[in-house]
């Protein structure tokens, strides 16, 4: 936008107060003073967990125990003696060594996370029992000395240091990646166990400030920069770290089931990922190209309620469901991708509209009897593939696993072949037109490039994966019905594809793992889940538009006016606040 | 004939209530380019207002002739509050963003809205009785059609609004203020005119008219429903562009064209495609042809093209 030129002039900084507040403390207390006030503080924090917080036993973790800390008191155990170690190491050679970017932020975040913690089980009590009665003192001096561990963080100096992540020998470089990796499998299987909801909220904000407070210590970079050089290991590590999940379930079908969901929902984000974040298209509809392929899977499966009796091999049904897809998506883009962007996202959404109603009509009286309309495709028979029947438990490796398991694996061998399509298409001239053409159109078009062919390309590609995947889905839902494919479905996958960070492999995959794995886990919440959703939409763009992973390029695009903002807005002289900030990037 | 006439009055009913929600999203993308995706919302939000002035407001034997107009005005109050909350909340900060941040903002208010409304107004659950509050005989129409006194009051004050609009944004000085923010906003900004006012405006004009709409809509069709604002919304904004977009005769006529074209479906499309099940198949049919064949709408688009 053209508009887009005139930042507020005058605006200030919206933590100004704090950060002056901040500069007076750290003015007044040396840095070599604060870190061990901070270390005690954090001990007396975890110290607090070992006491009773609650007066009933009922609250999960059994949280009435004075001696050893159940339930969510570990994590804040963990956390605060993190806080403790990161604040007194930082300073040594070894913290040098080992915490390159410093530790004062990570401090803050540890000590934050720890905060979140304590006030949340402590609230979570006082609502569970009817009152804060029912906290014990224990819970209060927590909340105190919790407090006074997040005040005392801001004496810390701010971290100036700046580092260049070294490069190691191959083989620590590959342990590194893969303890990474190992880690994150056993976070998610942990997350997977934890069956009470307050406790996997505590467990959920450990995790994140574990996360984020090790992105703060350099580790991101680190990390990064290793995965950067040996991507074709990491990303071949990552799918083995994805194929040993069932292996933790065993013949459990229940969280399989829930894997194998997120399996179809990742693969289907990461091909909107392509439409959306690679060439910049907004496609409010892309569930309907999903549909078009489950349709065509559970019309050619051979189910009873079919009303096709024609039953090829599934690969050929899966050529078939996707080249309709690609037939729709070609259909829908051909004429609106000649016009502006805007108008793409509407007729997306009318198409997501007109195809859910179209198979909601064609039931024999609205229209000819094909989908059964609202009743759907019902009993859609397990995939056989090559005489393996994907209904039946196998046993690999000496571990039996339950049924959904072969649904998994083989959505991980879909996944692998749409991550190679997003990877190599953004490797190529292509994937560099794409990212011309979200940019700046006109200019990509005076460079050379023919715009609407590709953003067609892009956009029947991405129609063409999706009716792919969706032939599988008709299998795993083992129903297909109109209502799987409504709007709010759309608005999810972009919203996985936006809370992880567009135009990345990663950012789809962990906002699908957020999105499906957060209602499992709080199913009371059920009513609400929407609501929070759509207000987490609404905080994610406000705050961090970039994703949870950003994309260097796009986070810088989405903050340039921030930056610009601030930087007129801050006195002259003034210190530049951001200095650490594009450190991160 | 008779048919003919009656679907003609059905349509334009319809086509009243679309062309005011379309207002609302013409002025709002003329001035910030933004397709404000919460204005369906809105709509939904002025039809509770109203409903909810109604219920819990006014007493229960107030005459109609004033039940009516304080309705509108509780409608009307909780459309622009909200609209006025969305855009200094949530559009606002996001004026320099890429164009996708807004748009995804504006899913995640309509999300957030109907599912406010949805567990928090009493009842609203489910569809919810509107008062019918004009009564009497059917007025004729000649060739044997009628048309509901509701919905000849909906028609006649949805032209007065679309007349006052007209008029306010040709004459008075706020109205050609927002023309020539429309046109630069950074000139418009050179000469004087706070342009954060006349986006702010927009939404309270556009919100206006949507809660009109959202009234008009419970009187005729005697329910109203937290879902009622995505297709309603849906629709106006395809009216917006097959009209033009930025352009405010071409959001009516885009309006009233595309309630015509629906209700004449629903009467005319021979065999098992007629019918109300494939009306809003149709709607979207005739987007994607204007798109095709005069892609800047019936009467041209009035936004420089900045994308």
């Amino acid at each position: 936008m053209s508009t887009a030129t005139a930042p507020a002039l005058g605006a200030t900084s919206r933590s100004g107060v704090l950060d002056r507040v901040d500069a007076r403390v750290q003015a007044a207390v040396p840095d070599r003073l604060a870190r061990p006030v901070v270390a005690v503080a954090a001990l007396a924090t975890a110290a607090s967990a070992f006491l009773a917080w609650a007066y009933s036993g009922s609250f999960p973790g059994n949280l009435t125990v004075y001696g050893y800390p159940g339930g969510a008191q570990v994590y804040v155990v963990v956390l605060a003696a993190l806080t403790a170690v990161v604040a007194v190491v930082g300073p040594t050679p070894a913290g040098r060594r080992f915490l390159p970017a410093g530790t004062t932020g990570a401090v803050r975040v540890l000590s934050f996370g720890t905060v979140a913690i304590v006030l949340f089980t402590v609230a979570a009590i006082a609502v569970e029992g009817g009152g804060l009665v029912w906290v014990v003192w224990g819970g209060f001096l927590a909340v105190v000395l919790a407090l006074l561990l997040l005040a005392a963080g801001r004496a810390l100096r701010p971290d100036e240091r700046r580092f260049r992540p070294g490069v190691h020998p191959a083989p620590v470089e590959f342990v590194v990646i893969g303890l990474v990796l190992g880690a994150a499998l056993f976070a998610f299987v942990e997350a997977l166990a934890i069956a009470e909801p307050p406790v996997f909220a505590a467990y959920a904000i450990a995790v994140a400030t574990g996360v984020v407070a090790a992105s703060r210590v350099g580790w991101g970079r680190v990390i990064g920069a290793m995965s950067g050089r040996h991507s074709g290991v990491t990303v071949t590590a990552a799918f083995l770290m994805a194929a040993a999940f069932p292996f933790t379930q065993g013949a459990d079908n229940r969280w399989l089931n829930v894997a194998a969901n997120i399996g179809i929902f990742a693969t289907v984000a990461i091909g909107l990922n392509i439409v959306v974040g690679l060439a910049g298209l907004l496609d409010l509809g892309y569930i309907a190209f999903l549909g078009v392929g489950a349709y065509v899977g559970a019309l050619l499966s051979g189910a009873a309620a079919s009303t096709i009796g024609w039953h090829p091999p599934f690969l050929v049904i899966m050529l078939l469901g996707a080249a309709s897809s690609a037939l729709f998506g070609i259909i829908i883009g051909a004429p609106t991708l000649r016009l502006r962007g805007d108008y793409l996202a509407i007729v997306t959404l009318g198409f997501g509209e007109i195809f859910r109603i179209t198979v909601n009509n064609l039931d024999g009286s609205s229209g000819p009897k094909i989908t059964n309309g609202p009743n759907g495709i019902p009993g859609v028979p397990d995939l056989k593939m090559f005489g393996f029947d994907f209904g039946q438990p196998h046993t690999i490796f000496g571990v039996e696993l339950g049924y959904f398991a072969n649904y998994f694996f083989f959505e991980l061998l879909l996944m692998v072949f749409v991550v190679i399509v997003f990877v190599r298409a953004n490797a190529s001239r292509i994937g560099r037109a794409w990212v011309a053409i979200r940019e700046d159109e006109t200019a990509a078009a005076a460079m050379g490039i023919n715009t609407v062919r590709l953003k067609l390309l892009a956009f029947a590609g991405g129609a063409t994966l999706a009716g792919m995947v969706g032939t599988v889905q008709a299998h795993v839902t083992s129903s297909v019905t109109p209502d799987q494919y409504q709007f709010i479905n759309s608005a999810f996958l972009l919203a996985a594809v936006v809370l992880g960070g567009m135009g990345r492999v990663q950012g789809a995959l962990l906002g699908s793992v957020l999105l499906l794995l957060l209602p499992e886990k709080f199913r009371f919440f059920a009513d609400k889940q929407l609501l929070f959703f759509g207000l987490a939409l609404v905080l994610m763009m406000r705050f961090r538009p970039e994703g949870l992973i950003p994309n260097a390029r796009r986070a810088r695009e989405f903050h340039e006016h921030d930056d610009e903002a601030d930087a007129l807005g801050a006195p002259p002289g003034a210190p530049v606040a951001h200095a650490t900030k594009v450190d991160r990037l | 004939m008779d048919q003919f006439v009656q679907q003609l009055a059905n349509g334009v009913v319809l086509g009243a209530t679309y062309g005011l929600i379309a207002l609302g999203y013409t002025m709002v993308y003329g001035i910030i380019q933004l397709i404000n995706f919460a204005h369906g919302e809105i709509f939904m939000i002025g039809a509770f207002g109203s409903y909810a002035t109604y219920r819990y407001v006014l007493p229960d034997s107030t005459p109609v002739g004033v039940a009516l107009p304080l309705m509108l005005l509780g409608g009307m109050v909780a459309s622009v509050a909200i609209a006025v909350t969305i855009e200094r909340l949530a559009y606002r900060p996001l004026r320099h963003a890429p164009r996708l941040a807004p748009l995804i903002t504006a899913i995640g208010i309509s999300i957030f809205l109907q599912e406010l409304v949805r567990l928090y107004f009493p009842g609203a659950k489910s569809k919810i009785a509107f008062p019918q509050l004009i009564g009497g005989d059917p007025l004729p129409l000649g060739f044997g059609a009628t048309i509901s006194r509701a919905k000849a009051v909906v028609v006649v004050v949805a032209i007065v609004c679309m007349i006052a609009l007209a008029t306010f944004i040709r004459r008075s000085r706020t109205g050609r203020a927002m023309q020539a923010t429309a046109q630069d906003p950074d000139t418009a900004r050179l000469m004087g005119i706070n342009t954060d006012r006349i986006i702010v405006t927009a939404f309270v004009l556009g919100a206006s008219l949507a809660a009109v709409a959202g009234l008009a809509q419970g009187l005729y069709l005697g329910q109203i429903d937290f879902r009622m604002g995505f297709l309603a919304g849906l629709k106006a904004f395809t009216a917006a562009v097959l009209g033009g977009i930025g352009n405010i005769q071409g959001a009516v006529l885009g309006g009233f064209v595309l309630g015509l074209v629906e209700t004449f479906a629903v009467q005319y499309v021979p065999g098992q495609f007629g019918g109300g099940a494939w009306k809003d198949v149709w709607a979207f049919i005739v987007l994607i042809l204007v798109l095709v064949f005069r892609p800047q709408g019936l009467l041209g688009e009035r936004v420089a093209d900045r994308a």
